[in-house]
């Protein structure tokens, strides 16, 4: 009996030894903070900050897709062959549909930048930040950013859904808005940061939003609108930072400077998304991994020796003046020597994979070079540790801006020689307009050599497919550029199929017309 | 035990008829000093003319009685003599036969089924008894002996009728007397086949008892506890070790399939992956369906540590009233584990078990050869308007400078080299042993299996050591131990897609390998307009390798503080350490390549302690049989993992130290704490009519405030009809039982912070160059997340025939899942990547199980029948928000176009899209097409040409888009069977298994790729039978690179039937006549088998892929049944031996 009380006596004690403290099921999360707990100091926003350009330099953005989608609704570029994946070659043909991964990989991407600029925009008033000026910026960038992105889904889709804040309820999704509501948003965004942010950056600043960059991206969303007035004075703004920086034009000497990874931040660079060579490239939509892994895929895809997914259209080749040495910047045509400059290479039709381009009557093997690393290395069959940062935005383009609002609603004459100032680049050296080829007697002549200059001028350089969209819509394209354009459906893309799947309030109904 | 303590009680001590055979009115005047029993009974002998019968060697006894007795009945004599002597007495004609009274407190307390009476109840028992029988008794004895001949002790010995009845002793010997020569004797025993021999005017019963197969053995593994088989009234399934240990599989999960009704295992990748198990159907959408398994009372995962033949027995839970004792974990249903404790009878036995075998495909494509690629490629491409590759001109160059061999010469079967005859072997050695105070069983094992697709593997070795110990009457301790090591090779993906998907996809004219290149391997390259990955050199060069160790533990100590009632202290450990290295190499095989060797060392360390105290209170009030358990138990996770990574250059260096770009990637530690208090009465009335009734209390630390704590109760009834007098008029039915059940279950499947919206600093953006920290959030946070709610109610009937060799179970259940623990994926407009994780949506599952048996177990031939169908309907009937639907499955290489749909009023994960019409034979017929609206301008098929396929306008509006889908088929089959057969004609035994499901559809996504023409690739013959204007009788459409009509949407063109019926296993064995053995061994050698088994042997199906048998891929629910090029499973031969000592 002494037995049964002494173990029944330890029984009951292991019973409140290990009873249960209802305290336990407390627990701190220690290795991540929470979207209460963060947020709160300078260091934190900043970081988040980074966190929004880190979606733009992703996969689905600047990275890779958003480029191919630039370029494949573009007619600067044909199919390389084969291997140019089945959903890119839909919409470089035009039988893209909702499901298509490139422009869903877009829209997915740019909704990701804009839930985290929007956080920022929410939390930085908030957070413990003792320099004003430096809450100010940080917000100010967010919100370029997320003006930015919004620009590019509205000129893609037209309507779309507008989130000015983060949803906080599944129940949040929101219909499509009016651009209308949308581009005002863009501007009241721009128009803070063109406020707020500094003309320039330095040091480790380097690549961050610049007033410049708001005014040029803002001059460029009243242009896709054809409102010259309003762009204008702030084309000229950016081109009187850009001199007066520079000390003279804001070019840089040689043409190629603009897309090697030594000659990054330079004069001409108005805004750049940075890529290092540090690591590989990081296969993740959304940018998101622990490794340095900021490196750049696009001299892989489109390479005379790499994937050579897209090459160059014939028209885009045919474009190009004779001499003009710009032909020779952005092409590599057999016989060219690429890799180590000190013991180069010769590059051989074997080495082109795929198709051939018609150039001056001649079939023959032509590839993109400009954003190539073969400049300098031979990649062998797959090089992704390319550092070149991408040039969003360069004087030329401003240039060549300016020059097209002069010439519609200012003087032909400055019109005329802002162009020239392009074409008077030494590494150019191309005779100035008027040419025999372009005239400059009439405003129309004008704005062919205009289209001209931009398309050799920035020739693979995502400016095209958002040029014809403009140009197409003031009635400004005496020809059809696009081969498969049908009015009425191809100004804009689907709505994604995953956006019609998931949104309760965006069904086929509200589709875009023709898809 | 019990029959001789309930003798007493129809002793005879009430003078009544036939007591008065001498003086009716007789009294006893007794009184003696110190005198022997002996004695004190020849003086009644005088005083009465009964004669008193005893053994005189039982009343030697020294003791001494003093006692005056004056005037008393003789009963009260006897009364007072058997207080103080001990002693019994009963009524036998003129004769009275004397007996020792049993020794109450020798009793153990761990026989359960044992009954106590304290001295006051037998006292009670005496008085009470009023009846006067004269008992014509015939004393029996024998010997019991098991299935090998060895001597079987503890077996239960009932007189039948009564409750007459004993045990057998450490010899396997009882004694007995049997109430007249027409008792009959039963004879059962756990784990045996139940006996009745009827006495006649024998006295020397012995017996061989044979092992029970039969699915209806007596005590099941219930949780927390055991039941007799007769008295469960859940739907609890048995699997036994026989069965488990059959096929060569490392897990027991691979084990499981088709052997239990309603439990469906889909094999799931390369050696060592895990399959899928679902426990009557989907249990949740988006999160885990999988069971809980609970290893010698201690729930874990990682079943691949656990060597199959340790395992003693497996019990299903699979309705909520059994489950139910889980409480928040059981919803997908509970697998019980219970390993192997000690020898059957008591002695000592070493096994030695080993296997051999090799693995082969059964089941290769038609792919392309060379000519014929060289013939589709310049088809598909001229019709795209597309240049031919370089080397389609240049057939005749050298594969690479140095050789001669031209690609012209070249052949390479790409599954030749991917597919390889595989070896698999296990070598096991066990002792078990077991005396009164200790049972014990250990034993030492490896397992070894090669996948069939070269660079897979699967290697484990297992320690176990089982112990029980009865420290004194009141104490007893055990312990389980098990150790493993395991490694295991997976199968890589490569660019996202499958292995089988490179091979299916590579070039035929290409060689494998290439010495001219960087690491030795080839692919095509720029002239070859085609990219596959060499697949061999993704599987032999890189490599994805796992090692897990795993120590895993319990102990309990057993203590009676009454007789009725236990406690018991469990502490559970559950530890594994896992270390996963990728290993991926330099290397240029002239299409892709890589500058540095890409090393990353993964581990994570798990630690889940169990700390669990139960009371245990079981007792017999007459007719009436209570058993109540209570437990408090505490179960914590410790979970830690860190992810590092650097380059070397350097292919023959392994070690991330020095390396560049050294990163700590992923670093996670957390802790969790389930809290849970449970109790469970069960009540049993006269063996008839059954109750059970449970609650669980759970508190999880993983829900968001306020919502941690759930109840989950469950309830039971059974009614066993066969135990009712009126069924004694039909003795053909010895079993018949009803039963019905209803509870509620939870699933807290669910990361520990899961409701947080957590900030991510997982990114970076070089500013200047230099990489800066970035920081996010991609969730929405959900702070009502808590526990999802299944009831399930359950109906089912137990039948046995013919004293169950027939038996019969079926069972109609309904599950209902609540709050539906359910990732939302979110519109994509809203920015989050992580899909939403909330408490939303309903789904259903019901369906019907039967189980079958039949047993013949007499004769030379024996044999013994089982079958198991079970069905499961499934569906979901209600999302998050009205209307709202989920769509899975899209992949840019099968299509582009998502493959399953999930929406209230289907089944989950429908496959879902368009149906085909047949293949545009000419351009009137377009046209006719694009004009049927009225309006030619508006195409009905955007880009389609002659040769493409017409799709179905399921809206009638004259154009085909996402408007025109529907469903196509379920991946969930209308039924799932096994069938098994085990036979035994003298020393040979035969073991046929069939398993197989009925009425599945398989996405075949395997067909997409070789079929599917959407860019340059290899693929199968049939597209040489693509559409043509000179071929036009094919349904195989034009072959015309880039698929502008996207012919290779999903569509029923790629919806197979995936029905298949499989002979899993068939095995032959032979064992030497135990003559044999003791003429060379000398009886050191007890048993000696020797077998070929067969598994996978034949398959009966219409899928046109690898394998019917499909899981999911990436772990990825809602894409189950979609065949992207997932490992085959493999047909095997092997050879075994079995010796026993």
């Amino acid at each position: 009996m002494r037995n049964i009380i002494f173990l029944s006596s330890i029984s009951i004690c292991l019973l409140i030894a290990i009873s249960c403290d209802e305290d336990l099921l407390e627990k701190d999360n220690r290795n991540k903070q929470t979207t209460t707990t963060y947020y709160k100091t300078a260091s934190e926003i900043s970081a988040a900050l980074n966190g929004v350009y880190a979606v733009l330099q992703s996969n689905s953005m600047g990275g890779r897709e958003w480029f191919f989608l630039h370029d494949l609704r573009s007619d600067e570029m044909a199919t390389g062959g084969g291997q140019l994946e089945t959903h890119r070659n839909q919409v470089l043909i035009g039988t893209h549909d909702p499901s298509n991964g490139v422009l869903s990989s877009v829209w997915t991407a740019s909704y990701r930048l804009i839930l985290r600029a929007n956080a920022v925009i929410q939390f930085a008033p908030d957070a413990d930040i003792t320099d004003a000026n430096l809450k100010a910026r940080y917000i100010a960038e967010a919100k370029f950013l997320r003006a930015w992105t919004y620009f590019q889904l509205y000129a893609f889709w037209g309507d779309v859904p507008l989130y000015q804040e983060f949803s906080t309820s599944i129940a949040d999704a929101q219909a499509r808005a009016p651009i209308s509501d949308v581009k005002a948003l863009v501007i009241s965004d721009l128009t803070e940061a063109i406020s707020v942010l500094p003309s320039s950056f330095s040091g480790n600043d380097l690549g961050r939003a610049t007033k410049i960059a708001a005014q040029a991206v803002l001059a460029k969303v009243y242009l896709f609108d054809g409102q010259y007035q309003e762009a204008k004075p702030l084309l000229e703004a950016v081109v009187a930072a850009g001199e007066a920086a520079a000390g003279g034009t804001a070019l840089m000497d040689e043409y190629f400077d603009n897309f090697t990874e030594e000659t990054e931040y330079n004069k001409e660079s108005v805004w750049e998304i940075s890529y290092t060579a540090n690591g590989n490239y990081n296969w993740d939509g959304d940018g998101n991994d622990y490794g340095p892994n900021e490196s750049w895929i696009r001299s892989q895809e489109y390479s005379a020796v790499g994937w050579r997914n897209l090459i160059p259209s014939d028209k885009l080749l045919a474009e190009f003046e004779n001499n003009d040495p710009r032909l020779n910047y952005n092409f590599f045509f057999t016989g060219d020597e690429y890799g180590d400059p000190s013991s180069p290479k010769s590059l051989t039709d074997v080495d082109q994979r795929g198709n051939s381009s018609v150039f001056k009557g001649v079939t023959q093997k032509i590839s993109w070079k400009k954003y190539s690393v073969m400049y300098k290395l031979d990649p062998g069959g797959f090089w992704d540790k390319i550092g070149i940062n991408y040039r969003m935005m360069r004087y030329a383009d401003i240039y060549l801006l300016l020059a097209e609002c002069e010439n519609e609603i200012g003087s032909g004459t400055k019109a005329v020689e802002y162009l020239n100032k392009i074409r008077a680049r030494p590494s150019v050296n191309m005779p100035p307009y008027p040419t025999a080829a372009y005239p400059t007697g009439s405003k129309d002549q004008i704005f062919k050599a205009v289209m001209h200059e931009r398309m050799v001028e920035l020739a693979g350089e995502e400016q095209r497919n958002f040029d014809i969209l403009r140009w197409r819509k003031a009635g400004k394209l005496a020809t059809e550029p696009i081969s498969y354009f049908q009015a009425n459906k191809y100004e804009r893309l689907p709505i994604p199929l995953g956006e019609l799947d998931a949104n309760v309030n965006i069904e086929q109904a509200n589709q875009n017309p023709g898809y | 035990m019990i029959a001789t303590l309930l003798v007493i009680c129809s002793l005879n001590l009430q003078a009544g008829d036939t007591l008065k055979k001498g003086d009716d009115s007789a009294t006893i005047v007794l009184s003696v000093k110190s005198a022997s029993v002996k004695e004190i009974l020849e003086n009644l002998e005088e005083q009465t003319n009964f004669h008193f019968f005893y053994n005189h060697k039982a009343m030697s006894s020294s003791e001494k009685i003093t006692m005056t007795l004056d005037n008393v009945s003789l009963e009260s004599a006897l009364r007072e003599i058997g207080e103080r002597a001990d002693l019994v007495f009963k009524v036998r004609g003129d004769q009275i036969v004397v007996k020792k009274k049993p020794a109450v407190s020798v009793i153990s307390m761990f026989q359960r089924e044992d009954y106590f009476l304290s001295k006051q109840d037998i006292d009670r028992v005496l008085a009470s008894s009023k009846e006067v029988t004269i008992i014509n008794e015939i004393s029996v004895s024998g010997q019991v002996i098991d299935e090998v001949s060895k001597p079987l002790p503890g077996v239960n010995i009932l007189v039948k009728g009564t409750t007459i009845g004993t045990t057998t002793d450490a010899d396997g010997r009882y004694a007995l007397t049997a109430p007249d020569a027409g008792s009959v004797l039963v004879f059962s025993f756990i784990g045996y086949t139940t006996q009745e021999v009827a006495v006649g005017n024998q006295t020397d019963i012995s017996i061989k008892m044979e092992p029970d197969v039969s699915t209806l053995s007596e005590i099941v593994v219930v949780g927390y506890g055991t039941q007799k088989r007769s008295s469960v009234t859940g739907a609890v399934s048995s699997v036994e070790s026989k069965e488990i240990s059959a096929l060569a599989v490392p897990s027991v999960q691979s084990a499981l399939q088709g052997r239990v009704a309603g439990v469906n295992v889909t094999n799931n990748g390369s050696p060592g992956a895990s399959p899928i198990v679902r426990i009557r159907g989907i249990g949740s959408i988006t999160g885990s369906s999988d069971p809980l398994y609970v290893v010698d009372g201690l729930p874990t995962g990682g079943l691949n540590s656990f060597d199959p033949r340790d395992i003693e027995s497996v019990e299903v839970l699979k309705d909520a009233a059994s489950a139910a004792i889980y409480g928040s974990r059981a919803a997908n249903g509970v697998i019980l584990i219970t390993t192997k404790k000690g020898a059957k009878n008591r002695g000592m036995t070493v096994d030695v078990e080993s296997y051999y075998g090799v693995q082969n495909a059964w089941k290769t494509l038609d792919l392309l050869k060379r000519d014929d690629y060289l013939q589709y490629g310049t088809e598909l491409l001229t019709n795209a308007g597309s240049t031919l590759p370089a080397r389609f001109s240049n057939m005749n160059d050298p594969i690479y400078s140095g050789t001669s061999q031209t690609y012209a010469q070249t052949e390479t079967d790409w599954q030749d080299e991917v597919f390889q005859a595989a070896p698999i072997y296990q070598l096991q050695a066990s002792l078990a042993s077991s005396t009164e105070k200790a049972k014990l069983y250990a034993s030492a094992g490896v397992y070894g299996q090669d996948g069939i697709m070269v660079g897979t593997d699967f290697k484990r070795y297992n320690f176990r050591l089982n112990s029980e110990m009865n420290i004194s009457k009141f104490v007893r301790f055990g312990q389980t131990l098990t150790i493993a090591s395991s490694n295991q090779t997976n199968l890589q993906e490569s660019g996202g897609r499958t292995i089988l998907q490179h091979v299916v996809h590579s070039v035929p004219y290409m060689p494998v390998r290439d010495p001219t290149k960087l690491g030795g391997y080839r692919a095509p390259d720029n002239n070859d307009g085609s990219d596959p990955e060499n697949p061999m050199r993704i599987q032999e060069m890189d490599e994805n390798s796992t090692d897990v160790v795993k120590v895993f533990g319990t102990a309990y100590l057993d203590v009676s503080i009454l007789q009725s009632l236990t406690y018991r202290f469990t502490f559970g450990s559950d530890f594994s350490y896992s270390k996963n290295l990728v290993d991926q190499p330099i290397y240029n095989d002239g299409f892709g390549g890589r500058t540095q060797h890409n090393l990353q060392d993964n581990r994570t360390t798990w630690f889940s302690p169990l700390f669990q105290n139960q009371l245990t209170f079981n007792k017999q009030f007459g007719k009436h049989l209570i058993n109540v358990t209570a437990v408090a138990e505490r179960q914590d996770l410790k979970f830690s993992a860190l992810n590092a990574s650097a380059q070397q250059s350097s292919n023959f260096i392994y070690s991330l130290q020095a390396g560049q770009n050294q990163t700590i990637g992923y670093n996670d530690t957390y802790e969790t704490t389930l809290l849970s208090y449970l109790g469970r009465i069960n009540y049993e009335f006269a063996g008839k009519y059954l109750l059970s009734a449970s609650i669980r209390r759970d508190g999880f630390s993983g829900f968001a405030p306020g919502h941690k704590w759930g109840n989950f109760p469950g309830v039971s009834v059974g009614w066993r009809v066969s135990e009712e007098s009126f069924m004694a008029s039909i003795p053909s039915i010895s079993e018949l039982k009803l039963r019905a059940s209803y509870g509620s279950l939870g699933v807290n499947n669910v990361g520990p912070f899961d409701w947080q919206s957590l900030i991510s600093l997982n990114t970076t953006f070089p500013f200047n160059n230099t990489n800066q920290g970035g920081a996010y959030f991609n969730s929405l946070p959900n702070t009502e997340l808590s526990w999802e709610k299944t009831q399930m109610t359950n109906f089912g009937i137990d039948l046995g025939l013919f004293n169950n060799q027939v038996t019969l179970t079926a069972e109609y259940f309904q599950r209902k899942v609540d709050d539906l623990l359910l990732r939302v994926p979110l519109a994509p407009s809203m920015g989050y990547t992580v899909d939403y994780l909330g408490n939303v949506g309903k789904m259903e599952n019901s369906g019907f199980e039967l189980q079958a048996g039949y047993n013949k177990m007499d004769g030379d031939f024996t044999f013994n029948l089982t079958a198991n169908i079970g069905t499961v309907r499934n569906e979901v009937t209600d999302l998050y928000v009205p209307g709202s639907t989920i769509f899975a499955g899209s992949n840019a290489d099968f299509g582009g176009t998502n493959i399953t749909k999930t929406e209230t009023g289907h089944s989950v994960q429908g496959f879902y899209g368009w149906v085909t019409d047949g293949i545009f034979q000419t351009q009137a017929e377009i046209d006719a097409a694009n004009n049927a609206d009225g309006d030619a301008a508006t195409k009905y098929q955007s880009q389609a040409a002659p040769g493409d396929i017409r799709f179905k306008d399921l809206n009638n509006d004259g154009v085909i888009n996402e408007s025109d889908r529907t469903y196509l088929g379920s991946f969930l089959p209308n039924f799932s069977y096994g069938l098994n057969f085990s036979g035994n004609y003298k020393n040979f035994d035969v073991t046929l298994f069939l398993q197989g499901v009925q009425g599945n559809e398989v996405y075949n996504g395997t067909k997409v790729l070789t079929q599917g023409m959407l860019r340059l690739f290899g693929a199968e013959t049939d597209v040489l039978n693509a559409w043509t204007p000179e071929n036009t009788d094919t349904a195989v459409p034009r072959a015309v690179n880039g698929d502008p009509n996207q012919n290779s949407r999903t569509s029923n063109r790629f919806i197979d039937d995936g029905s298949y019926m499989r002979i899993k296993n068939l095995t032959i064995g032979y064992s030497l006549p135990s003559a044999i053995l003791n003429s060379f061994a000398k009886g050191s050698v007890r048993k000696l088998r020797i077998y070929a088994s067969f598994q996978n042997l034949l398959t009966l199906t219409n899928y046109s892929g690898y394998d019917p048998e499909i899981g999911y891929r990436n772990a990825n629910s809602l894409v189950q049944g979609i065949d992207y090029g997932q490992y085959p499973q493999p047909r095997t031969i092997m050879g075994g031996i079995q010796v026993g000592f």
